[in-house]
């Protein structure tokens, strides 16, 4: 997008009032998206993000500026804007800039390109098709996008980094609706691959059915009950409670400032010692991962827990020099329009031993929640929540009857310590996670885990 | 910015016509942590979100590139994106309204006081947070400031504009106690008048917020006569709103079809949409260039009006109502801005004290995934107080409160008079609910 030439220009113009590390990160991104709403193309859209974030760094102090204008004029003006904010001299020249090689290991094998708009919205029908299941199926929407982020990163340290990132994600949603109320379900697998996920790695009508199935079961549940109780988790998305109760509280944005639960516990029991968890950006094909992170270090597979002892945080250079830990390849954004920070890639907890069946029977009275819905938490306090889309009562040591409506409620130190089972069937599951820095594909995931205890919220009445 | 060899490239390829909405936008942010400044941001950006009409279709295509090809790029992908679009509404591009009411909204005063002025006053409330108590350890504050000037043209030759500023403060204490119980508050405080910041008031509150709360634990799970703070009123009735949406009753997911002129809450409850308001979330257009006119939604219980696009609007055979809004770079959708509940009489004290005992919800949490905006069921975590003898009691936290927000607003005993403009955009109100099902220990 720029020279090397010119990144040497604006890099020594940030450096001239005395910051000791400047940055340029381009990018240009194009996406593609077709919505089938009701089985017909409602919606066909072309996006172009275009542009360049220019940071500066001087001890703890960060200064962040971005534009569209990539010119020689744009970025000099951005450029010395920002030097405003340091008044020292020069204290360092932009080293030689080199370029830096790096092995796509995340390549599509079937480019979106290389597959026409039409045949899309043919595979985009055949899923939409799919969900007809029932006359109670009353809205179906299945949209597919796609995107190719181009980004070009330099540094004073003399890095020139360029990298493409391609994605691929389809929803599918349903609503079902009788006389008693409506409900709605949703899917959304989706890979930093080609259309080879769509149309040879996936089995999406059988999915679609699974989606409209859901939707269908949730409308004849009764409201869930409501009180403490043991809750079984289902694998995949469920692993969405590690992501919210204990990976945020991992990021060095809090921990390095003291603001998170988990701040100087490395070392310590924070799990029950058959929990163990990784960050892997490394995944080939992974929605989360990357060949390099935003400032263009080596994404990396972080082993976070390790048999409930706290093994590393997820770090960012500028938050590692706060908490003097280097960086762990965990540097993300959005886009150019945000400053990078510490953020997490595929997260989720590693499979034990335990069989779901074994641990339906050794629950006399809990919940079954199999498929869970978004959630946050307060990284100062580890106070989470999370919905449940899917869940059904267990009692006696067996499933009993569907309950909606179902809220899981908690503190991440009290859950982790909680989980008395983990299961062998790891699964991963695709989301975007949204927070300083904008928001982000990540997986989360987990084997079905079993929880001693949680407070569930429901409409149900307690028992 | 030219946008004539942008519609003379439509012709060429044969668009039938072509919208451009365009927004310039500049901001100016930074955050303090332990009285230094530790990040500063700003900002200078464009884009361009077009859409057209070919054969009859839709096809969409947005931008943030400004270089010699663009014009010709948007409208070819224009073009080829409506050749594959189904859709069986007639697509349709804004001619215009007979009127536009002119408010001036923008007040470029925030630029002639100088960044030190503003950090000097962020500095200033950090200080007097940490002396308020010692109980409190962090403070973080946030400052942002920004402009925005959109422009929706079209190739009927409608060229409307819209310039609005603001700035707004984040500040949060986090407070520890000595059994090492953690709690955060925050105010969000916001105008386009620097001015109005009163840090006293500000600090004050966040104190206060935060430091109540330490030590709160859940409550005994059950029926609670519950009070829900102005801010969670807003958030709940946002999701009410979205079901007044023409596309969601079209589309058959709104619990609110065929409800028109009909009493669906209880009589305390008034909501107007008031574009024309004079405040910073005036709006003399919607996204699609329909001239807003301020409307009741719900009048003493009763549904007025569905909200309408133009596509909807000619679905339904009625006039649109201004309601067409874009989020991000997308696609316009049904929303509303500027929304008021009326305020009721009585103050929020007043209706503890009638309450006597019961619980008063001041955050929720979880909105995106705890309420199912079809149903309207919801199941949240939240925190708050009890109230204990007619007053504000003892903390409570991570319990939740349940129910159907349809049931919810049939259940409303009163309005409290504490309106507030939020910076949401939402002028709301307290509310005191008969009966919310609580679940906590």
């Amino acid at each position: 997008m720029i020279t090397k030439n010119l990144a040497r220009i604006v890099l020594n113009e940030c450096l001239s009032t005395g910051c000791e590390f400047a940055e340029i990160f381009l990018e240009q991104t194009e996406s593609e998206g077709i919505t089938v709403d009701n089985q017909l193309v409602e919606t066909v859209t072309s996006n172009t993000i275009y542009g360049a974030g220019i940071r500066l760094i001087k001890n703890l102090q960060s200064v962040y500026g971005y534009t569209n204008d990539i010119s020689k004029k744009g970025l000099m003006a951005l450029a010395s804007s920002l030097k405003k904010s340091f008044d020292g001299n020069q204290e360092k020249e932009c080293a030689p800039i080199h370029k830096v090689r790096i092995k796509n290991r995340h390549a599509p094998k079937v480019p979106y390109s290389s597959v026409s708009k039409e045949e899309k919205v043919a595979l985009l029908k055949k899923v939409a098709q799919a969900m007809l299941i029932d006359e109670r199926i009353v809205r179906t929407i299945v949209s597919m996008n796609n995107e190719t982020q181009t980004v070009q990163i330099f540094n004073s340290n003399g890095k020139e980094v360029t990298d493409q990132r391609i994605r691929g994600r389809m929803h599918m949603q349903t609503v079902a609706k009788d006389e008693n109320g409506i409900e709605t379900s949703h899917e959304g697998p989706g890979a930093q691959k080609g259309m080879e996920f769509f149309l040879d790695e996936n089995d999406l009508v059988s999915e679609a059915k699974e989606v409209a199935q859901v939707a269908l079961t949730m409308l004849g549940a009764k409201e869930c009950p409501s009180g403490k109780m043991p809750v079984v988790i289902g694998n995949g998305f469920g692993g969405v409670i590690f992501h919210e109760a204990c990976g945020h509280s991992l990021e060095a944005s809090s921990v390095s400032k003291d603001l998170s639960v988990f701040s100087h516990k490395q070392g310590t029991q924070i799990a029950s010692n058959i929990v163990s968890a990784v960050d892997d950006g490394t995944i080939p094909g992974g929605w989360g991962s990357g060949n390099v992170d935003d400032e263009g270090n080596k994404c990396k597979r972080n082993l976070l827990i390790k048999n409930g002892i706290l093994n590393s945080y997820m770090v960012d250079p500028f938050n590692g020099k706060r908490m003097g830990a280097s960086e762990t390849g965990s540097s993300r954004r959005e886009s150019y329009r945000y400053e990078p920070t510490s953020r997490m890639t595929n997260t989720f907890i590693l499979p034990g031993k335990s069989t779901v069946e074994e641990m339906i029977k050794a629950t006399p009275y809990g919940l079954y929640a199999k498929s869970l819905g978004g959630g946050s938490v307060n990284p100062a306090t580890g106070e989470f929540n999370f919905a449940v889309n899917e869940a059904y009562m267990i009692e006696d040591g067996k499933i009993t009857y569907p309950v909606k409506g179902a809220t899981l409620i908690g503190s991440g130190k009290d859950v982790l310590m909680n989980i008395d089972m983990v299961g062998s069937d790891l699964k991963r599951a695709q989301g975007m996670c949204g927070a300083a820095s904008g928001s982000i594909p990540v997986d989360v995931g987990q084997p079905t885990i079993r929880v001693k205890e949680i407070t569930v919220g429901g409409r149900g009445g307690t028992r | 910015m030219n946008y004539k060899v942008y519609f003379e490239e439509a012709k060429k390829v044969g668009l039938e016509a072509l919208e451009l909405y365009s927004a310039k936008e500049s901001s100016l942010s930074f955050s303090l942590f332990r009285g230094e400044i530790e990040s500063f941001q700003v900002s200078d950006t464009y884009s361009l979100i077009a859409r057209g009409i070919y054969q009859g279709k839709f096809g969409y295509c947005s931008t943030e590139k400004k270089d010699k090809c663009t014009p010709k790029y948007v409208v070819e992908q224009i073009k080829e994106n409506a050749s594959i679009n189904e859709s069986k509404e007639e697509a349709e591009i804004f001619k215009g309204s007979e009127r536009y009411h002119k408010r001036k909204v923008y007040n470029g005063d925030y630029k002639l006081i100088p960044t030190e002025h503003k950090i000097a006053l962020a500095k200033e409330m950090e200080n007097a947070l940490r002396k308020a108590d010692p109980r409190i350890r962090e403070v973080e504050i946030e400052y942002s400031e920004g402009e925005e000037e959109v422009c929706l043209c079209n190739s009927y030759g409608l060229n409307l504009k819209n310039h609005v500023n603001s700035m707004v403060y984040y500040v949060c204490a986090h407070a520890t106690d000595e059994d090492g119980d953690t709690k955060t508050g925050y105010k969000v405080s916001f105008t386009n008048q620097f001015d109005d910041f009163n840090s006293e008031k500000i600090v004050n509150e966040v104190v206060d917020k935060t430091l109540s709360q330490l030590g709160g634990k859940p409550c005994k799970s059950g029926k609670y006569k519950t009070v829900l703070d102005k801010k969670v009123a807003a958030s709940l009735l946002s999701f009410f709103l979205s079901s007044t949406s023409a596309e969601a009753i079209a589309k058959k997911s709104s619990m609110l079809i065929d409800k028109v002129g009909e009493k669906i809450a209880s009589s305390k409850l008034t909501i107007e949409e008031k574009p024309l308001a004079h405040n910073m979330f005036f709006r003399s257009f919607d996204d699609e260039g329909v001239a807003t006119m301020n409307k009741k939604i719900v009048d003493r219980g009763v549904l007025k009006t569905y909200l309408y696009d133009l596509k909807n609007a000619r679905k339904f055979n009625v006039e649109p109502t201004g309601n067409s809004y874009k989020h991000g770079n997308g696609k316009a959708s049904v929303s509303f801005v500027n929304i008021h509940v009326k305020p009721g009489k009585k103050s929020l004290e007043q209706i503890f004290s009638e309450i006597g005992n019961g619980i008063y919800i001041t955050s929720v949490e979880g909105l995106h995934a705890g309420m199912n905006a079809q149903s309207g069921n919801f199941s949240l975590q939240a925190k708050g107080y009890m109230i204990e003898n007619g007053k504000m009691g003892s903390p409570v936290t991570l319990i939740t409160i349940a129910g159907n927000l349809f049931d919810m607003i049939k259940n409303i005993k009163e309005v409290a008079n504490d309106a507030e403009l939020l910076s949401s955009g939402f002028t709301s109100c307290s509310l005191y609910i008969k009966s919310m099902p609580i679940s906590g220990i």
